[in-house]
């Protein structure tokens, strides 16, 4: 299987502290492959995240360096557009993901920003709200969905970019059990799709259909052994 | 019967135009009024007034404030040689009341529509787009910062700090304390919310295509017309007549 996520030597810290969050961190994640990064808090699990999606250092800025290939590309010389074409992040919280009333706007957000026309749009909503199984959610608004029902909503606005590789930073730990047990049968399914799924949690219960599970400490990567 | 948001504007942009430039109370109250019909016929939510009940005594207190410092007229109240009410004073603080009321009221007019019709809008009147979703993100953090608030005032309660029950000069030492993690937490939140607006090519060209489209309907012109049209006159008539 071919490698659709790389890192060499990946070390950061950011601006105001003195030791590496990451340190010399190298990975490879196959495609189509379910990748669980397991951490303690302040492990430096969504710092990885944002190397990894490029938000560091095009957002995000710190001592930075190694790198990050996506497809065979450095993170570093694609812009945000490039990166958000082959890799979509849900974050922990979905009250800042959601940036419009309507579930339908809140899809057709991010196809808007790449500029893509308006049939090709509702043709992604259609197929994005099948895929989750939330049909019925397209007109409803985001203000009255339960926690869970709103991380979905976050996700199936990351999936509308139709990204080849999806990160999860903790998506799971504001929702209730029905809610992670969906999650998780959606990130199945994505699987079964082809795409490429890293999970970050620091719950194991939260990651238990991953096919490989590592753990990050002293911001390094290494095989999981039954316990952090 | 659904009209498009630019002619929503345009009305709620008049209305406000008129309280503002119209002295005349009893004019005032006819624009009030026409207010109060518009945002009626729109059958726009109305339990937002409920809410303002609060603020009636900031009202009584912008009468007696105009009364006592730009008192004219006749003196209708007055505590040993010191005016408090005055004809003249009371006329103005009734025009800053109703002027507030018109331009509370008529701003009703435009939650009918969805914020991202409201953007759209904009985006058709060639406003920057990064503009029209700037104002659009912060009245949907409002509420954010409402929360971080009451998040703030619960903790410090929790603590067993009887806030009713202190005087004045230590609530507002109380108050001084709530500052800073209101504020932390609403950057910290600020920070999320644009990291995923980067995430999710945010301002990744600098056009953007449009799921919605609006459309100005014959009725829409026709109502933007009459509401310049009625604005325009009476603001002529105002200026002709001094």
């Amino acid at each position: 299987m071919s490698i659709v996520i790389k890192t060499e030597g990946l070390t950061f810290s950011y601006s105001e502290q003195e030791h590496n969050i990451l340190d010399n961190l190298s990975m490879e994640v196959k495609k189509g492959e379910i990748l669980a990064i397991l951490g303690l808090s302040g492990s430096g699990k969504s710092t990885l995240c944002y190397c990894l999606s490029g938000i560091i250092p095009h957002v995000y800025s710190g001592k930075l360096s190694g790198e990050v290939r996506i497809d065979g590309h450095s993170t570093q010389e694609m812009d945000m557009t490039m990166i958000a074409t082959k890799l979509g992040i849900v974050f922990q919280n979905p009250e800042t993901q959601l940036f419009f009333p309507m579930v339908e706007s809140e899809l057709a957000f991010g196809p808007e920003n790449l500029c893509i026309d308006r049939d090709e749009i509702k043709k992604r909503i259609d197929l994005t709200l099948d895929l989750l199984n939330i049909k019925e959610k397209r007109n409803e608004k985001t203000g009255h969905l339960s926690g869970g029902q709103k991380q979905l909503i976050a996700l199936a606005s990351v999936l509308t970019l139709k990204p080849k590789i999806l990160i999860f930073d903790e998506v799971m730990s504001q929702i209730d059990e029905k809610g992670k047990n969906a999650i998780k049968d959606i990130i199945l399914q994505l699987k079964k799709e082809g795409k490429t799924v890293i999970m970050v949690s620091h719950n194991l219960d939260n990651i238990d259909i991953a096919d490989r599970i590592m753990t990050l400490k002293n911001g390094r990567l290494k095989r999981f052994e039954e316990s952090l | 019967m659904k009209f498009d948001p630019r002619t929503k504007l345009i009305m709620v942009f008049s209305l406000s135009t008129l309280a503002v430039f119209v002295i005349d109370i009893y004019l005032l109250l006819v624009v009030l009024l026409i207010s109060i019909v518009v945002s009626n016929y729109f059958k726009e939510n109305w339990d937002f007034l409920k809410r303002t009940k609060k603020f009636i005594t900031l009202l009584i207190g912008i009468v007696l404030i105009q009364s006592i410092f730009s008192p004219a007229g006749e003196i209708l109240l007055s505590i040993n040689n010191f005016t408090i009410l005055t004809t003249g004073g009371l006329a103005k603080g009734i025009r800053v009341i109703l002027r507030m009321l018109i331009i509370i009221i008529s701003a009703t007019i435009m939650t009918g529509s969805s914020p991202r019709e409201i953007i759209q809008a904009l985006i058709q009147w060639k406003v920057p787009y990064e503009i029209a979703f700037m104002v659009s993100l912060s009245i949907r953090f409002i509420p954010i910062l409402g929360e971080e608030a009451k998040d703030a005032f619960t903790a410090i309660q929790l603590r067993g700090v009887e806030i009713d029950k202190l005087n004045l000069t230590k609530r507002i030492k109380i108050y001084s304390y709530m500052f800073m993690p209101v504020l932390s937490g609403v950057i910290h939140r600020a920070k999320e919310l644009s990291t995923s607006l980067e995430a999710r090519a945010f301002r990744a060209y600098p056009d953007r295509s449009s799921y919605i489209k609006l459309e100005l309907a014959r009725k829409d012109y026709l109502i933007m017309f009459v509401s310049t049209l009625f604005t325009i006159s009476i603001l002529g008539i105002y200026i002709i007549m001094g």
